[in-house]
C-alpha cells in the first residue's frame, strides 16, 4: 500500500514538474469578450496613428506578455490605459532582471512560448534582431514622428528605434557645494576648472584620510568616460573600416593619464575610497560624479535624500568640440516573430498605442533620464524642465551616436581600468592589451560604425 | 476445447494485466528518474559541449558553423587561459591543504578527551559549510570593505582586499577555507571515532608519546580519508566560479580569473560557446585525468 502511494506520488509530481516546465501564463480568464468597435474615441497621432473604434482579435479574449528588466510601472500604466480601451486584452508586463535578460530572452524568442514584445537593448542587437517582426508602421511616419529612425532601417522595415537620446553628464551634491563656498557660477566647463572644482570639494581628516571624493569614478565610471572622451578631441572609436575598434591611440592615453591624475596628483578621489561610485555618491561620500542619465531614477528611487543637480561634461577648451560625448538611444520594444499571429497582432496595435500619443514616450523619458526623440515633446515644458534634459537640450546636435556596439568594449575597458588603476600597470601596456582583447572578443561580431553619419562628422 | 482457449485466454490475460501492473513498481519509477535526470541534464550537456567545442556557435542567435579544432588553438594560445589555469591550481591546491590541516586540528580537538560541548562546536563548525555559497560570498565582501569592513578594523590595516591583486585571491580562498572546513572537520571526526583502540592500547603500554600516537598512528589510518577529502576537494575547487563571481568578478583585471569563471565569461558576456565548450572539454580530461591519479595512488596504497 505505502509503496503505491509513494509510486503515485512520484508520478504526480512528475507531471506537476513537467506542467510548471511549460510555457508561460497566457490564461484568459476573467477576460469580457468584447463586441463594440466603436469606442467613440478620437484617432491619436500625426504620422504614426493609432485608430481606437476597432475590434482587436475580433473582440475574443487574447492575452500578452511584454518583458522588461526595467521600467515596469511605466510599460504597465500604457497596457492599463490599453486594457479599458480593450477588455477582452490582458497585457502581462513581467520584469526580469538585466542579468537573466539577456539570458532568457534569446532562448525564448527561439521557441513558440517566448513573449509578444519585449524591452531591447541595442547592445544585443545581434542576438535578438533574427527573433523579431518589423514594425506594422510605416517608415515614412515614423521618420516624421521622431528623429534618428533611419539608422535603424534595415531593408525599409523598422524592427525597433530609438525613442529617447541618453548620455553621460557630471552629477554633483548640492549640499556639498554649497559647504564648499562654491556657487553656480563655478560649474566648471573646462577640465582644468573640474580639476579645481573637486580640490575644492575634497575632505581629509587630521590623519589625512579621505573623507569625502572631490569626484569618484570607481566602478562603471572609466568605462563610461573613456569611450565618449574621445570624441571632445575628434578622435573615433572605430577605425576607418567601421568595424575595428581604435582603443589604442594616443588620446585614449592623454585621457586616461588625465583621470589617473585626478587621483595620484590632485588627490581627489581613490580607487580605494568607494568602490561603487553610484552608492558613494548616493550615501553623500563623493560630490561628484560621470554617470548616464538613469542616475536621476537611482537617485530618485533609493537616495531620495541626496540633494543633487547636473552639469554637461567638461572639455579640453572651451572651444565648441568635435562632439561633447557618445550618446546611445533608448530602444523601443521588439515583437517577437515566433509568437502566435494573433498575438503578434495585438502587440502590434499596442506600439501604436504607445508611439502614436506622447504619454509613453514622455513617462519613459523621465523614468530613464533620456531626451525624447519625439519631435511633438521637443518643447514641451515639462521635458524642458526636466534637469538632465536641460543639460543635453542646447547641444543636442553635438552628441555622436557610434552604433551599437557590442558590450565587450565597454566590459574590456573595466579590465584596463582596474589593471591600471588598481594592479598599477603602465597605462600604454594596459591600452594596448585592451586593444587586443577587444578586437578578439569582437572577432564574432557584425556591427558597423556609424559614426561617419554625424552631422559634424568633416570637422575632423 | 473453446472453454479451454477461453481459460488459456482469461489466463493470458491476468498475466499481462499482472506483467503491466509490475512495470509501475516504486523501484522502476525511480530508476527512470534517475536515467532521464542523468540523460537530460548530464549527458546530453556532455555530449553537446563535446560537439559544440568544435563549432563557432552561439544558441542565442542560432549561430551554428563548423570551425574543427580552431577553438582548442585559439584556447591553448590564449594567455588569459593559462593564467586561469594558474590561478585555478593555486586556489585548490592552498585550499585543500587549508581544508584538511584545519579540519584535522578541529577534529583532533573535538575527539580529544579533554574537549567539552562537544555537540555545540560539531554544529557550529558545520554552519558555514551548509549556508549557501552565494550569501556567504556577499557577507564576505561586506568584512573585506576598505572603509567599514570588519577585517580592517580588527587588524587595524588600511588594505582594499578585493581590489589588490597581491591579496584578492587570497582573501577569496581565505573565505573558502572557512566555509568549508566543516565538512573536513565532520568526515575526520567520524574517521577518529572508528579507529581501532587496540593500537592506541599497545602504544600506551609502549609508553609512546602523543605526538608520537599521532604520527605513527593515526596519521596513517587517516589516510584514506584525507584522500577522499582531497579528492572530493580537488574536483569541487576545480569548478569555483561562484565566489570569484560574487567577490571580485575576476579582478582587479584578470588576476583571480579561475577556469569556470573564464568558461562562464566565454559563454555568457562574449557569447562564445564554442570557445567556452572547448574550454569545458579540456577541464573535464583535467579533472578526470587528476581523480583517475587520485584513485590509482588510493588502490596502490591500499
Amino acid at each position: 500500500m505505502m509503496k503505491k502511494l509513494l509510486s503515485s506520488f512520484l508520478v504526480l509530481s512528475m507531471i506537476f514538474v513537467l506542467a510548471a516546465c511549460s510555457g508561460g501564463d497566457k490564461s484568459v480568464s476573467g477576460l469580457k469578450k468584447d463586441d463594440k468597435p466603436d469606442k467613440g474615441m478620437k484617432v491619436i497621432g500625426d504620422h504614426v496613428k493609432f485608430d481606437p473604434n476597432k475590434l482587436v482579435n475580433d473582440g475574443k479574449p487574447i492575452s500578452i506578455e511584454l518583458w522588461t528588466w526595467f521600467g515596469k510601472e511605466v510599460f504597465q500604466k500604457q497596457a492599463d490605459e490599453y486594457q479599458k480601451i480593450y477588455p477582452n486584452v490582458k497585457i502581462k508586463v513581467v520584469n526580469q532582471p538585466w542579468e537573466d535578460y539577456w539570458k532568457k530572452l534569446p532562448l525564448q524568442l527561439k521557441g513558440k512560448d517566448g513573449p509578444a514584445m519585449f524591452n531591447v537593448h541595442n547592445s544585443y542587437h545581434s542576438n535578438i534582431i533574427n527573433f523579431m517582426a518589423p514594425y506594422d508602421i510605416p517608415v515614412d511616419a515614423l521618420n516624421q514622428d521622431y528623429i534618428g529612425v533611419q539608422p535603424h532601417v534595415i531593408d525599409n522595415k523598422v524592427y525597433y528605434f530609438d525613442y529617447g537620446i541618453n548620455t553621460g553628464m557630471f552629477y554633483y551634491n548640492k549640499d556639498m557645494w554649497k559647504e564648499a563656498g562654491l556657487t553656480d557660477a563655478d560649474i566648471p566647463t573646462t577640465w582644468d576648472q573640474f580639476r579645481q572644482v573637486a580640490k575644492k570639494l575634497t575632505k581629509r581628516d587630521a590623519d589625512g584620510k579621505l573623507v569625502q571624493a572631490g569626484f569618484n569614478l570607481n566602478g562603471d565610471g572609466y568605462k563610461a568616460m573613456i569611450a565618449g572622451l574621445g570624441y571632445q578631441k575628434g578622435e573615433l572609436l572605430f577605425k576607418e573600416d567601421g568595424k575595428t575598434v581604435n582603443f589604442d591611440n594616443p588620446t585614449t592615453v592623454e585621457n586616461t593619464q588625465m583621470l589617473l591624475d585626478l587621483y595620484n596628483k590632485d588627490k581627489v578621489g581613490s580607487p580605494d575610497f568607494g568602490d561603487d561610485s553610484t552608492k558613494s555618491f548616493g550615501n553623500g561620500q563623493t560630490a561628484m560624479v560621470y554617470k548616464w542619465g538613469w542616475m536621476q531614477g537611482e537617485l530618485k528611487n533609493n537616495y531620495p535624500k541626496i540633494q543633487w543637480g547636473v552639469f554637461r561634461t567638461p572639455t579640453p577648451t572651451n572651444d565648441v568640440p568635435f562632439a561633447y560625448d557618445r550618446y546611445n538611444g533608448e530602444s523601443t520594444p521588439g515583437i517577437n516573430k515566433n509568437a502566435a499571429k494573433e498575438q503578434q497582432a495585438v502587440a502590434q496595435d499596442f506600439l501604436k498605442f504607445m508611439l502614436a500619443g506622447n504619454d509613453f514616450v514622455k513617462d519613459f523619458s523621465f523614468a530613464t533620464g533620456t531626451f525624447p526623440a519625439k519631435k511633438s515633446l521637443a518643447n514641451d515644458p515639462d521635458v524642458l524642465a526636466n534637469p538632465t534634459n536641460k543639460i543635453i537640450a542646447p547641444n543636442i546636435e553635438r552628441y555622436i551616436w557610434p552604433g551599437a556596439f557590442p558590450s565587450a568594449i565597454e566590459t574590456v575597458s573595466d579590465k584596463v581600468f582596474q589593471d591600471i588603476f588598481y594592479n598599477k600597470v603602465n597605462i600604454k601596456d594596459a591600452i594596448k592589451s585592451g586593444q587586443e582583447q577587444m578586437e578578439k572578443d569582437m572577432s564574432n561580431s557584425d556591427f558597423t560604425s556609424v559614426e561617419s553619419k554625424y552631422k559634424f562628422f568633416s570637422e575632423r | 476445447m473453446e472453454t479451454i482457449k477461453g481459460r488459456n485466454n482469461i489466463g493470458v490475460k491476468a498475466d499481462v494485466k499482472h506483467k503491466n501492473r509490475n512495470i509501475f513498481t516504486l523501484k522502476n519509477i525511480v530508476i527512470t528518474l534517475l536515467l532521464v535526470y542523468f540523460a537530460v541534464f548530464l549527458i546530453y550537456p556532455i555530449g553537446m559541449a563535446f560537439v559544440g567545442s568544435f563549432y563557432n556557435w552561439n544558441p542565442l542567435n542560432g549561430t551554428f558553423d563548423f570551425n574543427g579544432i580552431k577553438n582548442y588553438i585559439d584556447v591553448l594560445g590564449d594567455k588569459l587561459f593559462w593564467t586561469s589555469m594558474s590561478n585555478t591550481m593555486i586556489f585548490s591546491i592552498i585550499v585543500i591543504v587549508c581544508r584538511i590541516l584545519v579540519g584535522l586540528l578541529l577534529a583532533l580537538a573535538l575527539f580529544s578527551k579533554l574537549a567539552r560541548f562537544k555537540t555545540a562546536f560539531r554544529t557550529i563548525y558545520y554552519m558555514p559549510t551548509i549556508t549557501p555559497l552565494v550569501a556567504v560570498s556577499f557577507v564576505w565582501v561586506w568584512l573585506y570593505n576598505p572603509q567599514f569592513g570588519l577585517i580592517n578594523d580588527l587588524l587595524g590595516v588600511d588594505i582594499n582586499w578585493l581590489k589588490n591583486k597581491d591579496t584578492a585571491l587570497g582573501s577569496v580562498m581565505f573565505m573558502t577555507t572557512w566555509k568549508d572546513f566543516g565538512y573536513a572537520t565532520i568526515i575526520y571526526l567520524a574517521s577518529l571515532m572508528s579507529l581501532p583502540d587496540d593500537c592506541f592500547e599497545a602504544a600506551d603500554i609502549d609508553g609512546a608519546s602523543g605526538w608520537n600516537k599521532f604520527w605513527y598512528i593515526t596519521w596513517p589510518l587517516l589516510k584514506p580519508t584525507t584522500i577522499l577529502v582531497a579528492v572530493t576537494s580537488l574536483i569541487t575547487y576545480l569548478q569555483s566560479y561562484i565566489q570569484i563571481l560574487v567577490m571580485t568578478q575576476g579582478g582587479p583585471g584578470t588576476s583571480t580569473y579561475t577556469i569556470s569563471y573564464l568558461i562562464f565569461d566565454e559563454a555568457f558576456v562574449n557569447y562564445k560557446f564554442g570557445t567556452a565548450s572547448a574550454m569545458s572539454v579540456i577541464l573535464f580530461i583535467f579533472i578526470s585525468l587528476l581523480t583517475l591519479i587520485s584513485f590509482k595512488l588510493t588502490k596502490e596504497r591500499s
